[in-house]
């Protein structure tokens, strides 16, 4: 049986989130290297909207294309108000906001997921 | 693949391990700022710099940061005429460490400030992590 389509989305809102988190989390380490560029990933509606539509196999032989629908966000250059003189890119204010943002929608993505469950298993009981 | 939630845990820590020992360089020049020669005319402490560099992590495919060099300030030595200094030269003349508190402190803050971001990332994660972990609790 597949997943219900909105356990599907959580699930690949959370691991888009938590791929972001660990490049805020690079930007943040690096806030004082010389000549480090901050990065970010694309936004999660462009990721989905590079996801393959899977076509449907009406025979055993057709081949399908691999992945389960949704491709990896790309890296991007995070933009930035300033670079300093050493060539760091890094505004860390911005880089805090990020972090917040990312865990209000985890938070939200998480309790999708819960509410999800808790409305599958209440069919079962 | 090493779960990106762990992998923030890894470079926040390389962070706090960076930004401790500029920290401890800092205190160190603070610490000299009056260190002067053993003896008469010999040179003063000379100020340490600290810079870093970020490697790539291939096991978790993450940028850390690391210390690249220690190294030391060039500035001329400030010279002071003190000449009941034991380390003053025939002239009177006594070379004092070209550490400037002021930069210092200045440098301070901005250490402890990137530290405090740092620890906020670490902290953030794991309660991410917990937050998933809690989903299994009341299933």
């Amino acid at each position: 049986m597949s997943q219900p389509y909105v356990l599907q989305l959580a699930a690949q809102r959370t691991q888009w989130l938590s791929a972001r988190d660990s490049l805020i989390a690079a930007n943040i380490a690096n806030a004082n290297t010389p000549g480090f560029q901050a990065t970010d990933l694309q936004p999660f509606s462009a990721a989905l909207d590079n996801a393959q539509v899977s076509m449907v196999s009406t025979n055993p032989a057709h081949m399908t294309p691999g992945g389960d629908g949704f491709a990896e966000a790309r890296v991007v250059e995070a933009e930035s108000p300033e670079t300093t003189l050493s060539g760091n890119s890094v505004d860390v204010e911005n880089e805090m906001m990020k972090i917040g943002d990312v865990n209000r929608e985890y938070t939200l993505a998480t309790n999708i997921k819960r509410v999800i469950h808790q409305m599958m298993m209440s069919a079962l009981k | 693949m090493v779960d990106p939630l762990q992998s923030t845990l890894r470079i926040a820590g390389s962070g706090l391990e960076a930004q401790s020992v500029r920290l401890r360089i800092i205190s160190e020049n603070i610490a000299n700022a009056e260190s002067t020669g053993d003896t008469p005319g010999a040179d003063p402490y000379v100020r340490q710099t600290i810079s870093f560099d970020n490697v790539l992590d291939r096991s978790i495919n993450a940028p850390l940061v690391r210390v690249r060099t220690i190294g030391r300030d060039d500035a001329p030595f400030k010279i002071e005429h003190d000449p009941g200094n034991p380390a003053a030269d025939s002239g009177g003349f006594v070379k004092l460490p070209n550490v400037d508190v002021l930069t210092e402190l200045a440098d301070m803050r901005e250490a402890n400030r990137t530290y405090e971001a740092n620890l906020q990332v670490a902290k953030q994660s794991a309660e991410l992590l917990g937050m998933t972990v809690s989903l299994l609790k009341d299933a």
